[in-house]
């Protein structure tokens, strides 16, 4: 782990808070488009968990495991159970529920961000 | 793809949402307006409702899903008919072909548009607060 993982982490969840945002975006202007299905990435929780752990290869021999990196969040589609008649499954308001927390999300995130450069700068004073 | 791109295609996926969600206000308010309007020649067909439908337009380079009108087309359930003789569109029955327009279907249509438009337009507010409280990182550099 290196020392600025924190920050990267940090920048790697505003990455996909933004990708998140233009889904969001994606499913309330198709709203009122016939067979189209909502779409919404993994949570970022559930892909760290994925991810953090990697095996480390102390042989040349050893197999690496192919990287799933955060920077491209995998989509997952919406349910077709919960489709209208005109095969649309977008749901305005659990929408404007997520893009709440997809807002909440991304302060936390650059609060964090701008709490960590404030520490460099103390520790460089 | 960096952060900004995707904040700015939310912008202009949002964009895309209200310019159709404009589109459809507008087809309404033609089919309120012209709610009463017969033909003007005798025994003719009056205004015709128009509907609009929407698409899922993806965008190829960035495989964003926006959305834009497919069609403008018009309504084809039957003119009401009314008899009123002196009317200068009556037909030689004295009947008026009045438009097929239901006024409160036509509400409702107006709600939903109203509503979808509302919902776009938080979308594009919020793209643009995450942008600044991007840039707000670098403030106290």
């Amino acid at each position: 782990m290196s020392d600025v993982y924190l920050t990267k982490l940090a920048s790697q969840r505003i990455g996909y808070l933004s990708t998140r945002q233009s889904l969001i975006a994606g499913n309330v202007a198709n709203v009122n488009t016939p067979s189209f299905r909502a779409q919404d990435l993994k949570p970022f929780a559930a892909t760290l968990q994925e991810t953090a752990l990697t095996m480390s290869a102390t042989n040349p021999a050893h197999l690496t495991p192919a990287a799933q990196g955060l920077d491209a969040p995998r989509i997952v589609e919406g349910d077709a159970a919960d489709a209208t008649v005109s095969g649309n499954s977008v749901d305005i308001e659990s929408e404007m529920v997520k893009l709440g927390e997809t807002s909440r999300d991304y302060s936390e995130a650059t609060g964090i961000q701008k709490a960590f450069h404030q520490m460099f700068t103390q520790a460089l004073k | 793809m960096a952060t900004n791109d995707y904040l700015r295609a939310s912008l202009h996926i949002a964009g895309s949402g209200l310019a159709t969600q404009s589109t459809r206000l507008r087809i309404i308010s033609e089919n309120i307006a012209n709610a009463q309007s017969t033909a003007t020649v005798a025994g003719g067909d009056p205004y015709t409702r128009q509907t609009i439908a929407f698409e899922n337009a993806i965008d190829r380079a960035s495989g964003f899903n926006l959305v834009k009108v497919r069609q403008i087309g018009l309504d084809s359930t039957p003119f009401h008919v009314e008899q009123d003789p002196g009317s200068p569109a009556a037909d030689a029955q004295g009947f008026v072909k009045t438009p097929n327009v239901d006024v409160l279907t036509e509400l409702a249509d107006l709600r939903e548009a109203n509503r979808s438009y509302e919902a776009n337009l938080q979308v594009a507010k919020q793209a643009s607060d995450l942008m600044n409280q991007t840039v707000a990182l670098l403030k106290d550099l």
